[in-house]
């Protein structure tokens, strides 16, 4: 790690240094205005203010971040926003009318997108980074075009065909390219996490969603006596009201798999991601609590279905505050110590890309 | 005086300055550092909730003030500015304007404006894609829902030959092909395919057995193919599929999938008065009464009572008021017409 010269502290190895506890200190209330007005400009000016609106969304919630009392900041222009949303959607479109239609163009289009979705996700990577900031120094991504398509393109082919059997190996690349790339300022981050890691958390998964497919199972055997009992009861047809009382415990089964089973999941991966990535020499430490994150996303859920999205802002502040102050920077020596990089340049045009076809990567 | 934190922009070192204006000026002074710069040259962050904001000098350097009223009042004696959309995020008048305002528009966009761009759409859209759509949606059915037709040969002849005989209200003849098919599962049905083509069931031909009614049934048909209505659903359908993941999906998924089905229910009503329109007018054209229509239906809405699949009428609205509306535009033409 560089240093300014003549900074370093003599007495750093007897006195460690507190931990750094992330605070975000947005309200859901104060967001609410930003968030409706955002929107109402973006369905006035049909989509084109939401390259705007993102930009306010991502200031709000950078701003409202803060690492040893200074907020973190986004940069990026709403300019090249929107001139990425609009190559987005241009792929977003052709691979609609290619999925629907089969046809030789079909392949020729997902060919092409393949081609230069690792490139894009690269890029997006840079232009997220890039235009982020703590006390003024900037982030940076570094990864190469080379390593970006052997990480999106070459492991992704092997995942499909071993069956996901790699999938848990190609997530430990994935977040060893992104994280082992990423500067902030001069200061580079490694990525310490290991494969076997990533795959004890898969198994627990399947293992949880095994429990649940037989739990369903026999939920699903068990309506289907109920509507059989209905049947011998009163002759001839099923009855509807017993069909659909089978019907509704299997797709609430379902809905109750996603809202938990998914949050654990993202709960213990995020720990081991972020607790195995240092920033030069100081440590990051995530302990996010797995029931924590399901009472979130089940109550927000909840909230937002019986306020017709109107709780939508509460929502996205109560998730970015339970998730950022689960996490803790353990730092080896004086935090002003950074130094920022030369001044760089860079298109949004990957990063739209890849949010519009939801391959979001980031935190 | 106002306190604030400097930022070089070139490590992360923090440096306690005050902040004050003095004439045009703004003066930085603080711990080694010691500056003025005019202040027409600094960039204010717009206030986001109680974020600290920052007023940024040009070479990159920044300084971070938490005091946002104490900033106010300093900016109040300058010629600085908040932004109209700054302005209003922050109150509370114009928040609950903007949300009637994005139900009101909402609501218009679904009920006017995305019918109207989606049928125009439709008919912008190249043939070819109505065609691919087709032979696949008649691929996928074919041989599961759609069974080969058994009524004979010679009658499929005698109803295709009239139905091409079929004079179009704008002029012409029908270029639609028309398919016999049979099918248990849908019943007494016919539907239009997004290139115009119109699929018979043999349950419709029985159930309603009049030839002049089953060319009224045609003629409905007609309307849908010529509104091509088929392709207008699917653009509207993925518009509100995209708006919906959009607006929802940030939150869930789940949610997101949801919506389409219900909203195409709706749609299609007014399509069916749409094709209604059409049908009574190639009837009329053809010398024929809009009253044929509301017979054929009549029968339909028998044939479908006793089962409990809603069939031809499931997504169709109320069944006696179409059957009125045609029977009052029959009974605006000359008797002449049966």
């Amino acid at each position: 790690m560089d240093k300014v010269s003549g900074s370093e502290s003599p007495s750093r190895a007897a006195a460690p240094l507190a931990p750094e506890q992330l605070y975000f200190t947005g309200s859901g209330a104060e967001y609410f205005g930003i968030w409706i007005v955002n929107l109402l400009l973006t369905i006035v000016t049909l989509g084109i203010y939401s390259a705007w609106a993102k930009v306010r969304r991502l200031q709000y919630f950078y701003r409202h971040t803060e690492l040893a009392g200074s907020g973190f900041d986004f940069h990026g222009s709403p300019g090249r926003i929107l001139f990425g949303r609009a190559i987005a959607l241009v792929m977003l479109i052709a691979y609609n009318y290619s999925v629907r239609l089969h046809s030789p163009v079909t392949i020729v289009i997902l060919i092409g997108i393949a081609i230069v979705m690792p490139w894009l996700l690269r890029n997006s990577l840079r232009f997220r980074l890039y235009n982020t900031s703590w006390r003024g120094t900037r982030f940076h991504f570094r990864g190469t075009v080379a390593g970006s398509y052997r990480v999106f393109l070459l492991n992704g082919f092997l995942t499909l065909i071993t069956l996901y059997v790699m999938a848990p190996f190609m997530h430990q690349r994935l977040k060893a390219y992104q994280h082992d790339n990423s500067w902030f300022g001069r200061t580079r981050c490694s990525f310490h996490a290991r494969a076997g890691q990533f795959y004890a958390i898969y198994l627990l998964l399947l293992a949880a969603v095994v429990v649940f497919a037989i739990v369903i199972g026999f939920s699903g055997i068990g309506g289907a006596l109920a509507a059989l009992s209905q049947v011998q009861k009163h002759g001839g047809h099923a009855d509807p009201h017993a069909v659909f009382r089978a019907l509704a415990i299997l797709y609430g089964a379902l809905i109750l798999m996603g809202m938990t089973v998914g949050p654990v999941f993202h709960a213990f991966v995020t720990n081991l991601i972020w607790s195995n990535t240092r920033l030069g020499e100081h440590r990051i430490e995530c302990k996010m609590s797995a029931p924590g994150l399901v009472w979130i996303s089940v109550s927000n859920f909840v909230l937002v279905v019986l306020t017709l999205g109107l709780f939508i802002p509460w929502a996205m502040v109560r998730l970015a505050k339970f998730q950022l102050e689960s996490v803790r920077l353990l730092p080896a020596s004086d935090l002003q110590e950074f130094l920022a990089a030369e001044p760089e340049t860079l298109g949004a045009v990957g990063e739209e890309a890849a949010t519009a076809f939801d391959f979001d990567i980031s935190l | 005086m106002l306190q604030a934190k400097y930022f070089d922009g070139r490590s992360t070192r923090v440096r306690a300055v005050n902040l004050s204006v003095d004439g045009a000026d703004l003066v930085v002074a603080g711990e080694d550092t010691q500056f003025r710069v005019p202040f027409a040259a600094v960039k204010v962050d717009e206030r986001l909730g109680r974020a600290p904001r920052r007023l940024r000098f040009q070479d990159g350097a920044f300084c971070e003030v938490r005091d946002l009223d104490a900033l106010d009042s300093l900016l109040s004696s300058t010629a600085h500015r908040d932004g109209w959309v700054d302005r209003m995020q922050r109150h509370l008048q114009f928040v609950l304007f903007s949300i009637v305002a994005c139900v009101a528009l909402t609501f218009a966009a679904y009920k006017w404006a995305l019918p109207w761009a989606a049928a125009k759409g439709a008919h912008h859209l190249p043939p070819g894609i109505g065609k691919t759509l087709s032979v696949q949606t008649l691929n996928v059915l074919d041989g599961k829902i759609l069974m080969p037709s058994k009524i004979a040969e010679e009658r499929q002849q005698s109803l295709g030959a009239r139905f091409h005989a079929l004079q179009l209200p704008e002029g012409g003849t029908p270029d639609s092909d028309l398919l016999f098919r049979s099918s248990p599962q849908l019943g007494a049905n016919a539907f239009t395919l997004p290139d115009g083509t119109i699929i018979v069931l043999d349950e419709l031909l029985t159930s309603i057995g009049d030839d002049s009614e089953i060319m009224a049934v045609f003629a409905h048909e007609l309307g849908h193919a010529h509104g091509r209505h088929g392709l207008q659903l699917l653009l509207q359908s993925s518009a509100v599929g995209a708006f919906w993941t959009l607006y929802i999906g940030d939150i869930s998924n789940l949610l997101a999938a949801a919506p389409a089905a219900i909203v195409q229910a709706r749609y299609s009503q007014d399509l069916e008065e749409q094709a209604d329109d059409y049908g009574a007018a190639l009837l009329i054209r053809n010398g024929m009464s809009p009253a044929l229509l509301a017979d054929a239906l009549k029968k339909l809405a028998a044939s479908h009572s006793g089962s409990s699949n809603g069939g031809y009428l499931s997504s169709h609205p109320s069944t006696d008021e179409r059957m009125r509306h045609l029977r009052q535009l029959a009974a605006a033409q000359p008797p002449a017409l049966h």
